[in-house]
């Protein structure tokens, strides 16, 4: 994974503003907890977040302080804190209700045979429910554990998948480009012409595939030489004694990864390779004649 | 009020961490003086009404209080913790149906903006809303706000605006970055 990539693509952002599932944001602090980078980018977003909440601190109305922090501390110290938090009781009368208005007197006599019983049936509600709860919890948890893995096999199917396709593309490309070689150097209009290394470059190898009627020329390095930068080998032409251009080598073509098809010729008796200055020369540069062949 | 002062600018994050994890309530009062104004003017920009960001900061208070155990400062500052516990209570409250009905409707930029703001006593990279305002581009200011003060999803800002995805999350990143340097 390009991390570069990722940390531009906008998801670390979102993971900040808490707007990703909760399977993106597991993701995000596994590449997090891996690169240190990631980590980084979440810090500065989170400051530059930070800075811009902190700008628009606002004066509260009057008496707010004294009126949230009395709502909190009662909120907090009611015994059901945790249901009424939930509530956010402001500071009300009514809040104090929890605190059990005293029970009247016949409510007492008749609480005390009903009690028992309807308190055994309540607490065996209360357990039913949390075995139940707490199977269900286990449940949710198997399956989503599931699910997680489900999910992450799917992912690296869908990696694989897309990376068998690329390679076949490739290849299917590969053998389209082969088959048209091979159509050349099978057609009888072709003429194979080899031209073997100069005193220069003594194992330096190449052959040229000329075309007398259609003038075409391509050009199969097997070997040269490797170039000075700035440099390209140039492939030339002999007619009559007279050099004629046929064009610069590409790298694919020096370094015999493929046939190049050369600029058109339209009579020659020889070819000949030298170098020259990227971009080619008018003229040869006769020192520099790496391979030599004549038809 | 002095003895509030010194002592909010005495206390450091990780002492009142210390004290707010060992449930001392007096904490809470020095919790509130330091980011007490920072908070409310959050929340106030979400729900857009000064009686509702004073019931969704209590709420928040308690919130913090009874989830304090699950703060891990190893992860970010106490302020992300309990900012990112305020922004998503006050979005939650614009959320709800009920709420909706009524507001949804208004621009973004209406009664926030006209409170007045007030210096914040949490000030280690305080920078004025107005210097802010001036640096981002009104393009990349409208996405942030959607975004952070909207509680936006980038989908639905690009559909808000009528932008491509692509368009929202650069503008987003941008004015991250314009942010993360007048921060620095």
């Amino acid at each position: 994974m390009d991390i570069q990539q990722y940390i531009e693509s906008g998801v670390l952002e979102q993971y900040v503003l808490g707007t990703l599932t909760v399977r993106e944001q597991q993701e995000v602090e596994q590449l997090a907890a891996e690169f240190p980078a990631v980590q980084q980018e979440l810090q500065v977003i989170r400051l530059a977040l930070d800075g811009y909440a902190a700008a628009h601190a606002a004066t509260p109305p009057a008496g707010m302080r004294e009126r949230v922090l009395a709502g909190w501390q009662q909120a907090v110290r009611t015994p059901n804190g945790q249901a009424a938090a939930d509530e956010a009781p402001r500071l009300v009368a009514s809040v104090t209700a929890p605190v059990a208005p005293a029970p009247q007197p016949e409510a007492v006599v008749r609480s005390i045979d009903s009690a028992p019983s309807s308190a055994s049936k309540f607490g065996w509600l209360v357990a039913a429910a949390v075995a139940l709860l707490t199977l269900s919890a286990i449940g949710n948890y198997l399956l989503y554990n599931r699910l997680k893995e489900t999910e992450t096999n799917l992912e690296v199917a869908r990696t694989e998948q897309s990376r068998y396709a690329a390679t076949q593309q490739a290849a299917l490309k590969e053998r389209d480009d082969r088959a048209r070689q091979l159509e050349i150097l099978r057609s009888e209009q072709f003429r194979a012409v080899d031209l073997k290394g100069t005193p220069n470059a003594p194992d330096a190898l190449a052959r040229v595939y000329y075309n007398a009627s259609s003038h075409a020329v391509y050009v199969d390095v097997r070997h040269l030489p490797a170039l000075p930068s700035g440099k390209q080998y140039q492939l030339w032409a002999l007619d009559k004694g007279k050099p004629v251009d046929a064009g610069v080598l590409t790298l694919e073509a020096t370094t015999g990864d493929s046939l190049q098809q050369m600029k058109d010729i339209a009579s020659a008796q020889a070819f000949a390779v030298t170098v020259e200055n990227a971009g080619g020369s008018p003229t040869p540069t006769l020192s520099t004649m790496t391979v030599l062949g004549s038809i | 009020m002095t003895s509030k002062t010194s002592e909010v600018a005495a206390i450091t994050e990780e002492q009142l961490v210390a004290r707010l994890r060992a449930r001392d309530e007096a904490a809470m009062t020095i919790f509130y003086d330091k980011y007490g104004t920072a908070l409310y003017g959050v929340i106030a920009r979400i729900v857009k009404k000064e009686e509702i960001a004073e019931d969704v900061l209590q709420e928040s208070l308690v919130k913090i209080w009874h989830s304090f155990l699950s703060y891990d400062a190893s992860k970010g500052r106490l302020f992300t913790w309990v900012l990112n516990i305020c922004r998503n209570l006050a979005i939650d409250k614009i959320r709800s149906r009920q709420y909706r009905v009524g507001t949804r409707t208004q621009p973004l930029e209406d009664s926030a903006a006209q409170w007045q703001a007030a210096p914040s006593a949490f000030k280690p990279e305080h920078i004025g809303l107005e210097e802010i305002t001036r640096q981002l581009n009104p393009e990349q200011k409208q996405i942030i706000d959607l975004l952070y003060f909207g509680g936006y999803t980038q989908s639905e800002v690009a559909e808000e605006l009528d932008l491509p995805l692509g368009t929202v999350k650069t503008r987003a990143r941008a004015a991250i970055k314009v942010l993360a340097k007048l921060i620095r």
